[in-house]
């Protein structure tokens, strides 16, 4: 019996150092940006290794929110993640109670059809848009970017709400018809406090996917008033590194951070989100 | 059912299929008609209808490149489906040996590349695990005594460069998925097969195998279509603008993006995105046939 146990602490410890090591192996990218962040010049670019900065200093934080545009940057990537969430979630809403609540003739069809516009990579169609925002004069724009956030993310939203919104008991609607309410005062009254949470949990998926966008910001936002952080990002590590990078690592710990808030607290939203349309 | 009644359901429908329509299915179409012309820069306002050669010529030339896109990017998805489901397995059966007290502290950590911004990402390993001069791989192999390799130098180590990093990016998903898998085996059928004899390679093919597999398939099914249109790695780390590294490695969404916004051949990139459209319909509805027959 002791020997067993000697065995079971032995295996015990040689797991646990495989795993400390996995995750400084996983953390090494994150620890390298962070030590960088805080090195004074010079000492990113230098041949030696260390993960923790000699002199540690905010002079990389003072320079990206002073020299450069940071908090433009900031602003205008809040701006177009609002505007999609407000976009979205008003045609989406009211989409995802329809497809919820009600069988109706060709909502199979629907569903099935938002699901295959859901597999196509909207890359594909990069070109095709490119040009119609051009002739639309919505180039530069954070408009046009925004609708066409809040289309994508619209039928995300509405597979994701169908699934929560199916969730909410039928009988308490039901019980406020007999009491008189029509149906739009119903929804507003009592199916959307009730489906609060999910309504939420889907904003900020919306958010979490329009702040780490890059290949639409950065081709559609080509005047530099109009970058959103992902083209300020871009831009800082496409230049002369010396001066650029050790900013940009700083740039990136805080766009990252906000974004890592969310993603920790929504986790386990998170996996059964993604694939809640995935399959059905 | 009412006249009004019917109607009332899409009222509510009216504004998402109208955005939908706008946003999703109008660009499709178009790239459908761009596709059959010889739209290009220098015909950007007087193309023609030329028919089906955009199409002929990305299948039946092979130096057109995207068969060999295509073929690349079906080994990538292979390799990285492989990889990621034998690592992520063990991984979380490691998470889930019993007695292991830091599990939640590892979970979390382990997860951090998965909250992480895609794009952010990927810039900080370009320059700050790859580059040449004084990138931190190269900063080991050098302190090891090693000369120092240029990680995105050619296509053969540029793809085992994104490999690694689409690895580090995309195991925390499957890792959770594995692990909440393997929440539902029932451990009673590990004790006794312990009893019987069983050892633990036994148990693994026998036991827990059989019982996650129907979990994770869904899962697996989705990340074999994200590994399959990944775009972001190859073209962030070796086709910026400007920055090319010599690789000329292509999946096949960055082969439709280049011909578009860098050799500007419109119609060829177009016709190459309404074949991916059917490859991409094609394989879902024949995994998801698949899924609901398991």
């Amino acid at each position: 019996m002791n020997k067993k146990l000697i065995r079971k602490n032995i295996r015990l410890t040689i797991l646990n150092m495989v795993f400390l090591l996995l995750c400084f192996i996983t953390l090494v990218p994150i620890l390298y940006a962070l030590n960088v962040s805080f090195s004074g010049h010079g000492s990113a670019l230098s041949g030696t290794l260390s993960l923790i900065p000699r002199n540690p200093t905010i002079e990389n934080y003072r320079a990206i929110l002073t020299e450069e545009p940071f908090a433009l940057w900031l602003k205008n990537s809040l701006m177009l993640s609002l505007g999609a969430i407000l976009f979205s979630m008003v045609c989406a809403v009211p989409a995802a109670y329809a497809v919820s609540r009600w069988r109706f003739p060709g909502r199979r069809a629907t569903l099935r059809l938002l699901l295959v516009l859901n597999a196509f990579p909207q890359i594909l169609t990069m070109f095709a848009l490119f040009r119609v925002l051009k002739t639309a004069g919505l180039l530069n724009s954070h408009l046009g970017l925004v609708i066409i956030y809040a289309g994508s993310m619209c039928v995300f939203s509405i597979w994701n709400m169908k699934g929560y919104f199916d969730t909410i008991p039928m009988e308490i609607e039901e019980a406020s018809k007999v009491d008189g309410a029509n149906n739009a005062q119903m929804i507003l009254r009592i199916v959307l406090p009730l489906a609060k949470p999910a309504i939420i949990v889907t904003c900020l998926m919306v958010l979490i996917t329009v702040w780490n966008e890059y290949i639409f910001a950065t081709t559609f936002l080509l005047d530099r008033s109009t970058y959103s952080l992902a083209g300020g990002l871009y831009q800082l590590q496409s230049n002369d590194y010396s001066r650029s990078w050790p900013m940009f690592t700083a740039a990136s710990v805080l766009a990252s951070l906000p974004l890592l808030i969310i993603f920790f607290k929504l986790q386990k939203y998170m996996v059964s989100g993604l694939t809640a349309g995935g399959v059905k | 059912m009412g006249k009004a009644k019917k109607i009332t359901p899409w009222l509510y429908l009216l504004p998402a299929l109208l955005l939908i329509a706008i946003v999703i299915v109008f660009p499709i179409v178009y790239t459908g008609y761009i596709s059959l012309t010889n739209m290009s820069l220098y015909n950007w306002d007087d193309f023609k209808i030329i028919g089906l050669d955009n199409y002929a010529r990305a299948l039946f030339k092979f130096d057109s490149g995207f068969l060999s896109a295509l073929l690349t990017t079906i080994l990538w998805t292979v390799i990285n489906m492989v990889i990621q489901l034998g690592v992520g397995f063990f991984i979380a059966l490691g998470l889930n040996a019993e007695g292991l007290k830091l599990k939640r502290v590892y979970k979390t950590l382990l997860m951090v590349p998965w909250a992480m911004p895609a794009y952010i990402s990927i810039l900080l390993w370009r320059v700050g695990m790859f580059n040449p001069e004084f990138g931190v791989l190269n900063k080991i192999l050098t302190q090891l005594g090693f000369a120092k390799v240029d990680f995105l130098a050619n296509n053969v180590i540029a793809f085992c460069s994104c490999l690694v990093l689409n690895l580090w990016m995309a195991l925390p998903f499957m890792i959770t998925t594995i692990d909440g898998a393997l929440q539902s085996v029932d451990h009673d059928m590990y004790e006794a097969a312990t009893l019987d004899g069983a050892g633990f390679w036994t148990r693994v093919r026998y036991i827990t195998i059989p019982g996650i597999r129907q979990i994770i398939a869904p899962a697996a099914v989705m990340t074999t279509f994200i590994t399959f249109k990944q775009f972001d790695i190859v073209y962030l780390l070796t086709q910026q603008r400007g920055y090319m590294t010599g690789a000329t490695l292509n999946t096949v969404i960055t082969y439709a993006h280049q011909n578009a916004f860098v050799s500007n051949n419109y119609g060829l990139s177009s016709a190459v995105s309404m074949l991916l459209f059917v490859i991409i319909i094609l394989f879902s509805f024949l995994t998801n046939r698949s899924l609901e027959e398991v």
